[in-house]
């Protein structure tokens, strides 16, 4: 698999560390309910639920070895095929 | 000059050669006209700029006008005189100088509070490569596509070859210039001689042969 990296271009995806789903927030510790298990709740969901889905996914990918840049990657989790690419310092969609 | 060159294919040009020492100079591999030169003799001093945040443009525009290159926020080698500035990340420069030992201090400098500078010449081994065969030896470690044609001059990239991170750029038709750190130098001198040994390969380095 190759990844484009928005600075170097296209590279090995050995070039890269992986870290997973680009669409979560994390929840805000200062919440009104900050001691309500509810808030809890949340910050359990953003540290350990994940959705595997068959299709596009929006995740993050280190350039470790090249740029070291965060890059938020648009891929189709069937084929490995991917729709776009950012850096993650440039606030915005992948694609 | 240690002559190690053979016509016995099967001969190990890195045979009696500590591991942990830099080889020494000389040829290695096949007789005759050598395909690949290698050379660390030159070492030229470093540093490396990297923009605070919002400021990569006027970064650029700084070092242009003070080092006089054509300098762009991308993976490029410009090239003016005995300086080299080459991209290796946004906003982020490694400037290589043949004159300047305080170059760290000129590029403050010069680029005041809108980048952080740290002196990088320790920290690196420049290894000059030259022949025709030098993209048919980098193809065997490197993951990117070196083929003159697709990597031009002034081309750069900052990636892994052998397993070993590298910085390198195009700086002629048949030249390349490569930044390895300076505790991988016996390391990446065996990939350049065991990779290289078939298209015979001159290697000229400080020339100690200790060096570890
Ligand atoms: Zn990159």
């Amino acid at each position: 698999m190759r990844i484009p990296c928005p600075y170097c271009g296209e590279r090995d995806a050995h070039e890269f560390s992986y870290l997973g789903d680009a669409t979560l927030v994390r929840p805000d510790p200062a919440a009104v309910d900050a001691q309500d298990s509810a808030l809890a709740d949340r910050f359990h969901d953003y540290v350990y639920l994940r959705d595997n889905p068959a299709g596009a996914h929006r995740e993050w990918w280190y350039h470790a070895n090249g740029c070291r840049q965060w890059v938020r990657v648009t891929r189709d989790t069937r084929n490995h095929a991917i729709a776009g690419a950012s850096l993650a310092r440039e606030p915005g969609d992948a694609a | 000059m240690a002559d190690r060159s053979s016509h016995d294919p099967l001969h190990d040009p890195l045979a009696g050669i500590a591991f942990d020492r830099v080889p020494p100079a000389g040829a290695y591999g096949a007789a005759g006209e050598p395909g690949v030169g290698v050379s660390t003799a030159e070492e030229p001093f470093i540093a490396l700029a990297v923009a605070r945040q919002g400021h990569a443009a006027s970064v650029v525009e700084r070092l242009r006008r003070a080092l006089g290159v054509e300098l762009a926020d991308r993976p490029h080698a410009a090239i003016e005189g005995g300086t080299t500035v080459v991209g290796t990340a946004p906003g982020r420069f490694l400037v290589l100088s043949r004159s300047e030992p305080d170059l760290a201090g000129t590029l403050r400098a010069v680029l005041g509070t809108e980048a952080a500078v740290t002196e990088q010449g320790d920290g690196y081994v420049t290894f000059d490569l030259s022949g025709p065969r030098v993209p048919d030896l980098l193809a065997k470690g490197a993951l990117v596509d070196l083929d003159p044609l697709v990597f031009r001059v002034g081309d750069a990239a900052t990636t892994v070859i052998a397993h070993i991170g590298v910085t390198l750029w195009r700086t002629g038709e048949t030249s390349y210039r490569l930044l390895v750190a300076r505790s991988l130098e016996a390391a990446f001198t065996r990939f350049l001689i065991a990779s290289g040994a078939e298209y015979g390969l001159r290697l000229e380095n400080q020339g100690s042969g200790g060096r570890g």
